[in-house]
């Protein structure tokens, strides 16, 4: 696949410093080398978080409390205790001192194993559910990931097409920190992505023509980059940064797929895994993955990826973030909401049906030749 | 307008500027008088910015720290040194030296790590005055600040000025330090004054001093004043002979400081003192902020150092050169790759960069540090960027538009937008009274139309092709690689370096009483190969460098004080 | 003011008396030898200049009615609150004498200097004119300041290089209101060991720098000069810090400003400036640091955010509305200018000072570079004088010109503040008799 055509000739060839000492190959992408086709074309990704498409009235009881007075109140009630038990614990815990003592002092046992405390955030299964409200919406975008209708599923959003498989918008849609439209598509996500994008490595998408191939066939491989993402002074991605692309073979992902009139799409592949952070998720891990991205004129990608993802690698992202809303509820939620993946002992879900909101821009990557090969060589089977 | 038309209006055009601007490019039937070198009257010009913030440095070390804003000169016949002839102090301005003058002295003399290195003796009582160990300081102190030793008046004034203030504040030091701060705000040295002698080779001829000799040596070569062994030779005698002085040339242009007199040459030339105030729109450009205006200034002057110093090479090829230095940053405006080596967040460095041949990049024209300088905020402007190239690098003047221009005439009610500024333009070629002056200046600034108002590369402009064909004096080129090389191949850029240089070597224009002395230059410069290095040395060796007008009679010199330890 | 102070400086330094001589000094008495205020006199009058490039629409500025009773057009309505302290003069003429027109030049030259100078060399400004009389009791003779971002204006003193101007309501703060400034109502006076010490210094030091003017050609004399004027202002302010101020009750020294914008043309950047240095200037004045100032706004370069096009850009550009009859974007960016301005006398006004505002003692003059920016005309420029400088003037007036020089105009205010001059300008630009309604 790669090399067969001679690997990858830049337009343009760079002649470093002694310093370096490395022979280095280049992809470029320029709009001239788009229109010509045959050739490479590079970007990185300027943007990538939880794509939720809210409506107001979608969570008919209410949105899920968000501050720790309303968390609190739902914990005592799924606890045992009454409406009214509970009311009077509340009033004693706005007065502070002792009240709050005692209310603190029952949390304290809100998760028991064998009778005993213990830290409800790292033991959520030891948290009885506190029920967190679902989302209750006909339409969200997302990719039906397991060709199936089922009643769960939603109508695209855009096409109107039935069997739209995501049950993360259905299990976290109703926290106001996940609530997001198409142009501010999580709070969470995108409170997480300006904190660390330019701290966390950049990923990078390189789109190579299959000439050979049907009309449209190419090769998109993502991966991760040694660099972080380049933002111009007021913060926006840079445009035609350089990046080293990283060779390490646990973060890169290739596939077939297809470009017709500017539109991108990917369908169904087993598997992509990315490295990512630990507030994200440590891995991004998606299984029947798919891809589906929009270039506009200027060369931006605008899209979304998904697939099904093992909720509890995102429950341990969530769980140190007070932000996110009640923690044990989420994995609760999310653990109700599962609809992939069955345990083979428990036949409870492992994996949740989700979709990203992903956006490249070109860049320029340097991939030292010798580096392509081995990470080819060693890439793990799926 | 046919294409003929367009030519012969393209020639008249030409010659027009040539009469305007080639007054130093044609020669002529002269009357003999002029084809003698007359001396100019030599000028007291200010200290710039630079030379100031130089000063400073190369006597009391790179830690000082100035404090203060540096009054602007403004520039007059292309440079700033020149109209450093015409400035003076303005009051705000002397608040402002007053001020930097305080904050250096007090970093000098009041401050223990810095005190040891500057001041070796130390006074007989810390509270009162010493006039030994202050004339033991402020002697050599005043000789390189003053560029020549301090006179028996001078020196005993700036004694005086100490012991007074010293009883007034009770500290030696401070004291000492407010003599030196008196010394950074005088006249002599603020401004470059000139002291005229007899010269020994011409009977009523007039020279610079020894000393005026050595600062426009130093000025010219390392854009500060003459330091310590040149300021010795002057004093021994060595700058009257030719050996001496040669010996003195040769060092100053081996050093490498030569690098920092012909970048602050450059710097003036290309007039990069106007990017402090440029701006460009952030929303508009957001690859183009302060830093990147800082980078591409630094780009190009690295390409010229490289070229024109290490490389000795032709400086006509500073236009066609594919070759540059780049940061990150600025590749990323080039759109070309130049990954960043170390580690993440750390220090982004320079690397050498060579454009590909089919890349529309080559010299100095298409560096951000002219196609963006030359563009106004919002949007480029051909005729800004041909403008440039006119006055800037051609040495030609581009008369004043007329006052009752306007463009109702071509303002079409029914599509008022114009989708490219070469159809905005089209008044500009096809309007008499617009097309004389326009078409010596759009048709260049067209070609670099690829290059949008941040340096940045486009093939179109609001959705339409950019057709960047045109003429340079009746010379066609089809884009701005073929431009290049057309401004590479035009007389008037060697002759404008020659002329510039020669007016920022001797600190003023030239007239016409020193044309013969310039067109000396030219042929020089030309025997050499072009080669900059070559005409500098030229032009400090030459017999007329330090000849001075008759007109201004000799000035009785004080007698200079003997040197503390001599 | 005593003779003691003319001739020695005397302070007490360690229970010692020392006394300094200050030969140099210029008496900072004005010609009439009146006092300064606190003694019961009438607070000083204060002269401003405001050059706004690019002018106004014609036929929608010039009221219809002359002399007291005139109704504002529509590009002047925002001035309406102030009618009464305004004189508008309409149908001045910058005469060329057959001159070229330098765009955006030659207007301001006119209007500033009186004429179009021959060379690069020049006489001084009408600011600076005003400022040698009226400017020398002050800290500083005059304040510069620009709101469009660069780093020269329209005011010069003779020669031929503009002064440099302000850009940065932070380093004009800073420069004001720093380490030097005295608070005129301080309660206890000390006077600075470090100003007693500098003007020691300066006095042992100034024969020997006098004598660089003999080592000078006499092309470079003129500079040399200009350098000891300067000086003599440095010397002057350096004397003044040991003299206990006379106290200004209207002086609130702020202890800071606000957030500046980076300087420059764009719209919000000139707004949030201009609004720092209208407060700056108000606080200047009002602490007596100085009674002339100068506001330039080259607005030329003034455009908004995200538009590829400037104020200047559009004049030419920009098609006429046959509808509305101007050019709708142009015609925006004046009424944003003139509304600054207005802003600018509004918060003179609000300022308390005596029995009134500070405006009660100012004459703010403003002046364009054309008559009509599109077309570069010099006919029917647009003058205005707000205030009467303590009752040096009379206002509230719209005076047809009918073609006079405009420079009619600035030499009624000359005069009106006692330059002592009977004409002003050059060829026909001079202007040989002032404007008698504008005179009290």
């Amino acid at each position: 696949m790669w090399g067969r055509n001679g690997g990858f000739r830049g337009r343009t060839s760079l002649r470093r410093g002694a310093a370096l000492g490395i022979a280095l190959s280049l992809l470029t992408v320029t709009p001239a080398s788009f229109a010509a086709g045959a050739q490479s074309r590079t970007f990185v990704v300027s943007f990538l978080a939880q794509q939720f498409t809210n409506n107001p009235g979608d969570c008919p009881g209410g949105v899920n409390p968000e501050d720790e007075r309303g968390q609190i109140a739902v914990a005592l009630r799924t606890m045992g205790y009454s409406s009214g038990e509970v009311r009077r614990l509340m009033v004693g815990w706005d007065q502070g001192g002792d009240g709050e003592r005692k209310v603190n002092e029952i949390l304290e046992r809100r998760a028991l194993i064998n009778g005993e405390p213990v830290n409800p955030m790292t033991h959520p299964e030891a948290v009885p559910d506190p029920q967190l409200k679902f989302v209750n919406a006909k339409q969200s975008v997302g990719f039906d990931l397991d060709g199936k209708q089922s009643a769960d599923d939603f109508v695209d959003l855009v096409t109107g097409k039935p069997g739209i498989d995501n049950q993360l918008f259905r299990a976290l849609g109703c926290n106001q920190n996940f609530r997001g439209t198409w142009t501010s598509p999580s709070a969470y996500g995108e409170w997480v992505w300006v904190q660390l994008r330019d701290s966390q490595p950049a990923w990078l998408m390189t789109i190579t023509d299959v000439p050979t191939g049907k009309p449209g066939e190419v090769i998109v491989r993502i991966q991760r980059s040694l660099d972080h993402l380049r933002s111009n002074m007021d913060g926006s991605p840079r445009w035609h940064a350089t990046y080293r692309a990283d060779p390490d073979p646990r973060s890169i992902n290739e596939y077939r797929g297809y470009l017709r009139d500017g539109e991108l799409t990917i369908s169904r592949q087993p598997r992509f895994s990315v490295l990512w952070n630990g507030l994200s998720a440590p891995v991004l891990n998606l299984s029947q993955f798919q891809l589906r991205l929009k270039q506009d004129a200027r060369g931006q990608w605008d899209g979304l990826i998904g697939g099904f993802q093992p909720w509890r690698e995102l429950y341990f992202a969530f769980s140190h973030n007070g932000i996110v809303g009640d923690r044990p509820g989420l994995w609760h939620a999310m653990k109700k909401a599962a609809d992939a993946e069955p345990d083979p002992t428990t036949g409870q879900n492992l994996a949740i049906s989700a979709a990203y909101r992903f956006t490249a821009i070109p860049a320029f990557v340097t991939v030292p030749a010798s580096q392509v090969r081995t990470a080819m060589r060693e890439r793990p089977k799926s | 307008m046919n294409k003929s038309s367009r030519r012969l209006i393209s020639i008249a055009a030409s010659l027009l500027v040539v009469a305007v601007g080639a007054f130093f490019l044609w020669p002529d039937s002269t009357p003999r008088s002029a084809k003698v070198f007359q001396p100019p009257e030599v000028k007291a010009p200010r200290l710039t910015p630079e030379q100031y913030r130089l000063a400073i440095t190369d006597v009391f070390g790179a830690h000082i720290d100035l404090g203060g804003r540096l009054e602007p000169v403004m520039r007059e016949g292309g440079l700033l040194v020149v109209g450093a002839s015409s400035v003076s102090v303005s009051p705000a301005g002397m608040e402002q030296f007053d001020a930097m003058a305080e904050a250096i002295s007090e970093q000098v003399l009041l401050r223990e790590e810095n005190r040891r290195v500057f001041l070796s003796c130390t006074p007989a009582k810390p509270d009162a005055p010493d006039d030994r160990c202050a004339s033991e300081f402020l002697t050599p102190v005043g000789e390189r600040l003053f560029r020549r030793p301090l006179t028996e008046v001078e020196l005993r004034s700036f004694v005086a000025a100490a012991a007074a203030a010293t009883k007034a504040l009770g500290d030696f030091h401070a004291g000492l330090a407010m003599s030196l701060s008196a010394m950074l705000t005088s006249p002599q040295f603020l401004f470059r004054i000139p002291v005229i002698e007899e010269d020994p080779d011409r009977s009523d001829g007039y020279r610079l001093d020894a000393y005026s000799r050595a600062s426009r040596l130093s000025f010219f070569l390392w854009n500060t004043g003459p330091d310590a062994e040149l300021l010795r030779a002057a004093r021994d005698g060595e700058l009257d002979s030719d050996r001496g002085f040669r010996r003195q040339v040769d060092r100053m242009m081996a050093s490498p400081r030569l690098e920092e007199g012909v970048r602050a040459f450059f710097y003036d030339m290309l007039r990069f003192d106007t990017f402090e105030t440029l701006s460009k729109d952030p929303a508009l450009f957001p690859k183009f902020s302060r830093r990147e205006m800082v980078d591409a200034q630094e780009q190009t002057l690295r390409t010229l150092v490289h070229l024109l110093l290490d490389q000795q090479g032709d400086y006509r090829d500073v236009f066609t050169t594919k070759k540059t230095f780049l940061t990150p940053s600025l590749a990323a405006i080039y759109q070309v790759p130049l990954a960043h080596d170390g580690p993440n967040g750390g220090v982004e460095g320079w690397e050498p960069f060579e454009f590909s041949a089919e890349d529309p990049r080559a010299g100095i024209l298409s560096h951000a540090s002219f196609t963006a300088l030359h563009s106004p905020p919002g949007r480029t402007s051909p005729t800004d960027r041909g403008k440039a190239l006119r006055e800037v690098l051609m040495c030609q003047s581009v008369p004043a538009p007329p006052p009752d221009v306007q463009f109702t005439v071509v303002q079409n009610a029914a599509d008022p937008i114009h989708k490219t500024v070469r159809q905005r333009l089209i008044a500009h070629s096809t309007v008499p009274s617009c097309a004389g002056c326009h078409r010596i200046m759009d048709p260049m600034g067209l070609a670099l139309e690829n290059f949008d108002g941040a340096g940045e590369f486009r093939l179109v402009e609001n959705g339409q092709p950019i057709d960047t064909s045109g003429d340079l004096d009746g010379v066609e080129f089809s884009n701005s690689l073929e431009l290049a090389q057309v401004v590479r191949d035009n007389p008037a850029i060697p002759s404008c370096l020659v002329k510039r240089m020669t007016a920022y070597a001797f600190g003023q224009d030239l007239t016409q009483d020193q044309r013969v002395f310039l067109k000396q230059m030219r042929v020089q410069f030309r025997e050499s190969g072009f080669k900059v290095p070559d005409l500098m040395r030229a032009i400090v060796t030459s017999p007329e460098f330090f000849q001075a007008a008759p007109a201004r009679a000799a000035v009785p010199v004080d007698t200079i004080t003997a040197s503390v330890g001599r | 003011m005593s003779t003691t102070r003319r001739g020695f400086l005397r302070g007490t330094f360690a229970g010692s008396a020392v006394a300094v001589g200050l030969p140099f000094l210029d008496c900072f008495l004005n010609e009439s030898g009146t006092a300064l205020a606190g003694t019961g006199q009438a607070l000083p009058s204060v002269f401003g200049n405001w050059f706004q490039y690019l002018g106004l629409n014609p036929g929608r500025w010039v009221p219809d009615q002359t002399g007291s009773n005139y109704r504002n057009k529509v590009e002047l309505a925002m001035f309406d609150p102030w009618k009464d302290r305004i004189n508008l003069i309409s149908g001045g003429y910058y005469h060329l004498d057959g001159r070229p027109v330098e765009t955006h030049r030659t207007g301001v030259q006119i209007a500033t200097l009186g004429g179009i100078p021959s060379g690069r060399e020049s006489g001084a400004s009408l600011d600076s004119d005003i400022a040698d009389v009226i400017g020398k009791q002050t800290r500083f003779q005059t304040l510069d300041v620009i709101g469009t971002g660069g780093r020269f204006g329209v005011s010069k003193r003779a020669g031929a290089a503009y002064k440099p101007v302000e850009a940065s309501p932070a380093a004009l703060y800073r420069r004001i209101f720093g380490a030097d400034f005295q608070d005129p109502n301080a309660a206890e006076f000390v006077p600075s060991t470090k100003a007693l010490a500098k003007a020691s210094v300066l006095s042992q030091v100034a024969d020997q720098r006098r004598a660089v003017l003999k080592a000078v050609g006499a092309s470079d004399r003129a500079r040399l000069d200009e350098y000891f004027t300067s000086l003599r202002q440095l010397e002057k302010q350096i004397a003044m810090q040991l003299e206990p101020p006379e106290p200004l009750p209207a002086c609130k020294p702020p202890p800071s400003i606000g957030v500046e914008a980076e300087p420059g043309g764009e719209v919000t950047a000139v707004e949030r400036n201009i609004d720092l240095f209208t407060s700056l200037l108000i606080h200047a004045v009002t602490c007596g640091q100085t009674r002339v100032f100068n506001v330039t706004m080259n607005t030329q370069g003034c455009r908004k955010a995200g538009s590829t096009q400037t104020w200047h850009g559009y004049t030419h550009e920009e098609p006429i509305d046959d509808e509305l009859g101007y050019q709708p974007e142009t015609t925006w960016f004046i009424m944003w200018a003139n509304q600054l301005f207005a802003n600018f006398l509004g918060k003179l006004e609000a300022t308390p000072e005596g029995a009134g505002s500070v405006l009660d003692r100012m004459l703010v003059l403003w002046q364009t570079d054309h008559g009509y920016a599109r077309t570069h005309t010099m006919d029917n420029v647009t003058t205005m004088t707000v205030g009467n400088a303590g009752g040096l003037f009379r206002t509230g007036r719209h005076i047809a010109l009918a073609g006079d020089p405009v420079t009619r105009v600035g030499l009624t205010v000359q005069q009106g503040f006692g330059v002592r001059t009977s004409a002003w300008g050059s060829q026909s630009n001079r202007a040989t008799r002032p404007i008698t309604d504008m005179l009290s």
